[in-house]
């Protein structure tokens, strides 16, 4: 974002490779024009076929030993997590009627029926492997829970009942309440007859068509909720399509502003188009490289857009100036060209410098974020730089336009003065004053600063969204968990059910039990208990691991399978969580690690950590550790960037203490609003300080530079507002426009990023206006003032 | 387990074979022992104790004691309001507890483990575990072998059916030892005292052993019962009057009018498995329940046994008596059943629940203690939280 230095422009840039490429591009307009049509076609035709893509391994760190140990062990591990639950609840009174099993009936068949469900394992009331067993006097007897000859009379529903007790599914498959019940489906990953990859999208829409709204509409006493990975995933692609409308909506917020702004239809649209293109490049561009567009990079072209916007207003406040003095189009535009393309050029790249700050988190959603941003301020310098002043060449400012412009200039700027004073000796003091009152407010409130996600559910999505909703529901009438870590214990060969080794887990069970926000936890242990006790023909009082091996053997020769792996090298202790607040991750995670301590072996190896909370475990330790890193190379970079260009450290503490200020202030509201630091927000740091540093360096080179002139600092910061100042922000609003539509997206980290974005850049704005020349009174020596 | 694999594996050749073939299937059985077994591993403490797996509970006078997993006992001086939980020497399941007086008591549980409390249940010892019962019995053996043989050599070699039953002594030596092999691995799943020395405590796979020392020493009483097929006894009761009753898996009912010295065995009104004797006020009178809500009353010490309608397809886990002629029993799946009549008759109720639960004991006439899966809970006598 250039906000340019109008007043000194022309005195510099008659340097020799800026003529030469100036004169190329106004030479050659027609050739200029037709390249760019070309290559706006073609990267048109790729943006078109960009893929949403929601890659789950892309949003984690892939290099933190806990997820490297999770793909170590991914093969076993599968059937673990990648399952929906469809639960059908029944509006009035309960599941026991004719009319309700019926639809049920029909659900399991349709569901039974969708590509991608893994139909041996299915499970509901319907389904042949769901049965009640009792013990007798000759040994166990049972049946599936529907009754045979089940004809929805009275008598069979009793049974039914009756049978549904007798088959421990109450709490599983059954709702606690008996007002609901749950189709449970695992899913391939890979489809084993068409080995093609489980189309998530298609799969959610599937779950919404023939499953949520048919059977809705057909039973109106139903409601149905669904929970689960793919339905999640679903959900978040889902969430990305609804960018779409927020694109609309902020060109349509642009359009107003630029012409309120310039009263000009030419310089109105064309801004607005070369920044379309500007975004058509960018996304065409990640194409070709191979990139999709994930929720996180699908933000990058409201940012472009924005970025593409502030530097064509610098445009067209050049040629307004050039076309008011007298000059014609064409050398207006190239005027503006030639005042423009250094201070252009470097703003991006400072820009850019501030983007490359994320590559220290090492989440490759973040990367491919820098990466996406990085493009997007290339393509602008081409777009926004050249194509921009080459299209209004042709066009100039429209009478009306040209005319407000004028007005503008000689009128008598009472705003900018009355904020001049700013500067003044009386009330600059006052101004730091309430800084570092601010900074002391921001740092009291920042304490409750929290790392990850702090919702309940899906911390992706919004805690009011359908599927959070469905979750809760899911939660409230069925004893599970949607927070699991899991503990993969490793053995050599047939070991993995040794009485040492399961006598272990047992203990390590309990002591996490006792930790706070431990549901339950669950093993190979938990099952041989079960099922000693079940084979004691139910008593409680043989609820425990046997020491005889061949007893452990015949109590786990049929648990399920994800508890154990083929050659019974790995199995997994499932440990389920009230939530996955960081704290309980790292209460639970710091308990583990002090039990393997206390339990070493040769014959075994715990490894953490799978599950969703083993991975929120891990990307919390990586944004943790990363922060304080991005913090300090971002405000490193920027510093260095202002000391090699003023050569001051006066100027650097002018620029970057308002930057400062607003990251404690964000992080105090960050803390309030509870929004976390999480993959999300920790790049809003990089980007918001890395754009808003521009905002001082304009303002205090403007400011240097009038007060070389010789003006009083109250004079020369008034000069400065009324043209940088002025442009500072126009380009706050700009960007602020830009990304405040996401606070409305239906992810909620979008939305989080929305909120935190839009108030860095107005305050980096506001500090960079109010507070940097209250310091610079202080600071920056000058002569006395009036 | 014992009845089932019992029947499907029978004719193959009995138990034994069954856990050879069972032990082929899936791990070999090798494993080395732990440095910290959880025979000498003190329970946790843990605030979550009265609200996880207790088996067994009593009522103390002024106190109320609760035994279950991983070694949790708790005791409450407050009616069951609030829990502490004792420091226990094992981190194994209880099975079962019985205080001869407010201060002494026994709990015993898996691992062959018989515990000790001489302060009302605060602190234990133990006295006792499987190791310690299967050298015991694997002496014994050898002692009763070694008599065989000398019984042999007397009659010159030629009895048969002194040579049978020395085939046979040799057989449970070697089961003994094989037992011995793996572990102290057979639980204790009742005890009883009949004074503040002389106690018994039954278990799995027939176990009997009999104290007249306060539990310093346990000696095997195992051979006192006609349990060839090595039965789980599942309940020890000493009546009113001071008849002993057994009663446990595939309807065995043994009892003994001499202290325990000797043993009839009686012949069951039901072939499915007792899992609890309930004594009457009344002597000699009792009720034994189990399985599939089957209960019956007898009031003559196990001579004959009278059916009585529970109301319930539950299995009945454990009961309590009022002291007068109030009782609750209840058992799996939210069961409790109440009589007002001393046991004639009973009403069937079902707790919300649905959980399991394995004892319970009065506190009052309408307040009780229930304890099983989720800990311990105060009710009414039909089961109802209060």
């Amino acid at each position: 974002m250039a906000n340019a230095d109008q007043s000194s422009a022309g005195t510099n840039n008659s340097v020799g490779s800026g003529m030469v490429a100036e004169r190329l591009i106004f030479k050659n307009r027609p050739v200029i024009l037709g390249i760019f049509l070309l290559i706006t076609a073609f990267l048109g035709f790729n943006a078109a076929q960009i893929k949403p893509d929601a890659s789950f391994e892309r949003l984690i760190p892939l290099e933190h030993e806990f997820v490297q140990n999770m793909m170590d062990n991914r093969s076993d591990l599968e059937n673990l997590g990648n399952f929906i639950r469809i639960a059908v609840a029944a509006k009035d009174g309960d599941i026991f009627n004719k009319a309700y099993m019926e639809t049920l009936s029909e659900l399991t068949d349709e569901v039974f029926y969708l590509s991608g469900v893994d139909r041996s394992s299915l499970k509901s009331l319907w389904t042949p492997n769901v049965r009640w067993v009792e013990v007798t006097e000759d040994g166990f007897q049972g049946g599936p829970v529907i009754p045979n000859g089940y004809d929805g009379s009275q008598a069979s529903l009793d049974q039914l009942r009756a049978n549904i007790l007798k088959s421990g599914q109450v709490g599983s498959l059954v709702a606690d309440d008996f007002k609901s019940t749950i189709i449970y489906a695992p899913l391939f990953e890979i489809n084993p007859e068409t080995q093609e990859p489980l189309d998530y999208q298609a799969f959610s829409k599937e779950l919404e068509e023939k499953v949520r709204e048919k059977y809705q509409a057909s039973n109106p006493n139903i409601s149905i909720h669904i929970v689960g990975f793919a339905k999640k995933v679903g959900d978040l692609i889902d969430g990305i399509g609804a960018i779409a409308t927020f694109a609309l909506v902020t060109i349509g917020l642009t359009l107003s502003f630029l012409y309120i702004y310039s009263r000009c239809p030419i310089a109105t649209v064309i801004p607005i188009v070369t920044s379309i293109v500007a975004v058509i490049w960018q996304l065409g561009l990640l194409r070709l490289f191979g990139y999709g567009l994930d929720p996180y990079s699908v933000l990058i072209p409201f940012l472009v857009f924005a970025i593409g916007i502030s530097h064509g207003v610098q445009i067209v406040n050049q040629i307004a100036v050039q076309q008011a003095s007298g000059l014609n189009a064409l050398m207006s535009a190239r005027m503006a060209f030639r005042n423009l393309v250094r201070p252009g050029i470097l703003a991006l790249v400072s820009d850019a410098i501030g983007f490359l700050t994320l590559f220290f988190i090492e989440i490759e959603v973040i990367r491919d974020l820098a990466v996406a941003a990085g493009l997007g301020v290339a393509v602008i310098i081409v777009t926004n730089l050249i194509l921009h002043p080459v299209m209004m060449s042709y066009t100039g400012l429209s009478k009306g336009g040209l005319k407000h412009a004028k007005k503008v200039e000689m009128s008598d700027h009472k705003p900018w003065r009355v904020l001049s004073f700013m500067s003044h000796q009386s009330i600059a003091p006052i101004s730091i004053m309430i800084a570092i009152l601010g900074c002391v407010i921001g740092l009291y409130y920042q304490k409750d600063l929290k790392i990850g996600d702090l919702d309940r559910g899906a911390p992706e999505l919004r805690p009011d969204s359908r599927y959070n909703l469905d979750n809760e529901f899911i939660i409230d009438n069925y004893s599970t968990s949607a927070d699991i870590l899991v503990v993969m214990v490793k053995t050599p060969p047939e070991q993995c059910a040794s009485y040492e080794l399961l006598d272990v887990m047992d203990r390590m069970q309990w002591r996490l039990e006792n930790v706070e926000g431990v549901q339950s936890t669950a093993s190979l242990v938990t099952v041989s208990k079960l099922v000693t006790k079940a084979l004691n023909e139910g008593s409680f009082k043989w609820f425990e691991l046997s020491r005889n091996q061949s007893i452990i053997n015949s109590s786990i020769q049929r648990a399920p399978s994800g508890l154990m792996n083929t050659d019974c090298s790995m199995t997994p202790m499932i440990v389920y969580l009230d939530d996955h607040k960081a704290e309980t991750l790292d209460r639970v995670i710091q308990e583990m690690q002090v039990l393997i301590e206390e339990y070493p072996s040769e014959n075994y190896e715990f490894l953490l950590a799978a599950g969703n909370a083993g991975v929120e475990a891990a990307t919390n330790q990586v944004i943790e550790k990363a922060k304080t890193v991005m913090l300090l190379s971002v405000y490193a970079v920027v510093s260095f960037l202002c000391l090699i260009t003023f050569r001051s450290i006066a100027a650097v503490v002018c620029i970057i203490t308002p930057l400062a200020l607003t990251s404690v202030l964000c992080e105090a509201l960050m803390a309030q609003l509870g929004i976390g630091v999480k993959v999300a927000t920790l790049p809003v740091i990089a980007l918001g300080v890395g754009i808003g540093v521009d905002y001082g360096i304009y303002i205090y080179s403007q400011l240097e530079t009038k007060l070389k002139e010789g003006l009083v600092l109250q004079e020369a910061y008034f000069q400065t507002l009324r043209t940088t100042g002025k442009a500072v922000s126009f380009t706050g609003v700009t960007l602020g426009i830009g990304v405040c539509t996401w606070i409305f997206s239906p992810i909620k980290f979008q939305a989080d990023m929305g909120i935190l974005l839009f108030f860095m850049f107005l305050w980096n704005m506001i500090g960079s206006m109010w507070l940097l020349p209250a310091l610079a009174r202080f600071l920056v020596k000058t002569k006395k003032t009036a | 387990m014992n009845s089932i694999f019992h029947r499907c594996f029978g004719l193959l050749g009995g138990r034994k074979l069954a856990q050879v073939f069972i032990g082929a299937s899936v791990v070999g059985s090798s494993f080395s022992l732990q440095a910290t077994d959880v025979l000498n591993t003190p329970s946790y403490p843990s605030e979550l104790a009265s609200e996880y797996l207790l088996v067994d509970i009593e009522n103390l006078g002024q106190r109320l004691v609760a035994v279950g997993a991983r070694g949790h006992i708790i005791h409450s001086d407050s009616r069951g309001s609030s829990w502490q939980q004792a420091d226990v020497p094992v981190s194994v399941l209880l099975t079962a507890v019985d205080f001869v007086s407010s201060d002494k008591g026994w709990a015993v549980g898996h691992g062959g483990v018989i515990l000790h409390s001489n302060d009302g249940g605060l602190s234990w010892v133990k006295q006792f575990d499987g190791n310690q019962a299967n050298q015991s019995i694997i002496e014994q053996a050898e002692a009763y072998i070694a008599e065989l043989e000398f019984e042999l050599d007397e009659s010159g070699g030629s009895d048969e059916d002194l040579e049978y039953e020395l085939e046979d002594a040799q057989y449970a030596l070697e089961d003994a030892e094989l037992d011995a092999e793996i572990g102290a691995s057979k639980p204790f799943l009742d005890v009883a005292f009949l004074t503040d020395t002389h106690g018994f405590a039954v278990g799995a796979y027939g176990f009997l052993f009999e104290t007249t020392d306060g539990g310093r020493t346990w000696e095997n009483a195992g051979d006192r019962l006609d349990n060839l097929d090595r039965f789980h006894l599942n309940a020890i009761k000493v009546l009113e009057g001071g008849n002993l009753i057994i009663a446990g898996e595939a309807g065995v009912l043994f009892t003994s009018s001499d202290k325990g010295q000797s043993w009839d065995t009686v012949n069951s009104p039901y072939e499915g498995s007792f899992f609890g004797v309930l004594p009457l006020k009344d002597k000699n009178s009792a009720l034994v329940f189990g399985l599939r809500g089957n209960l019956f009353k007898t009031v003559n010490a196990g001579r004959s046994w009278s059916k009585v309608d529970s109301g319930t397809e539950s299995s009945l886990m454990g009961g309590a008596l009022d002291g007068n002629k109030q009782i609750s029993i209840t058992g799996n799946a939210g069961t409790v059943i109440v009589s007002n009549d001393g046991g004639e008759t009973f009403s069937s109720y079902s707790r919300a629940d649905r959980l399991g639960h394995t004892a319970m004991v009065y506190i009052t006439r309408d307040r009780l203690a229930l304890v099983g899966e989720s800990g311990v809970e105060l009710v009414s006598p039909s089961g109802k939280n209060l």
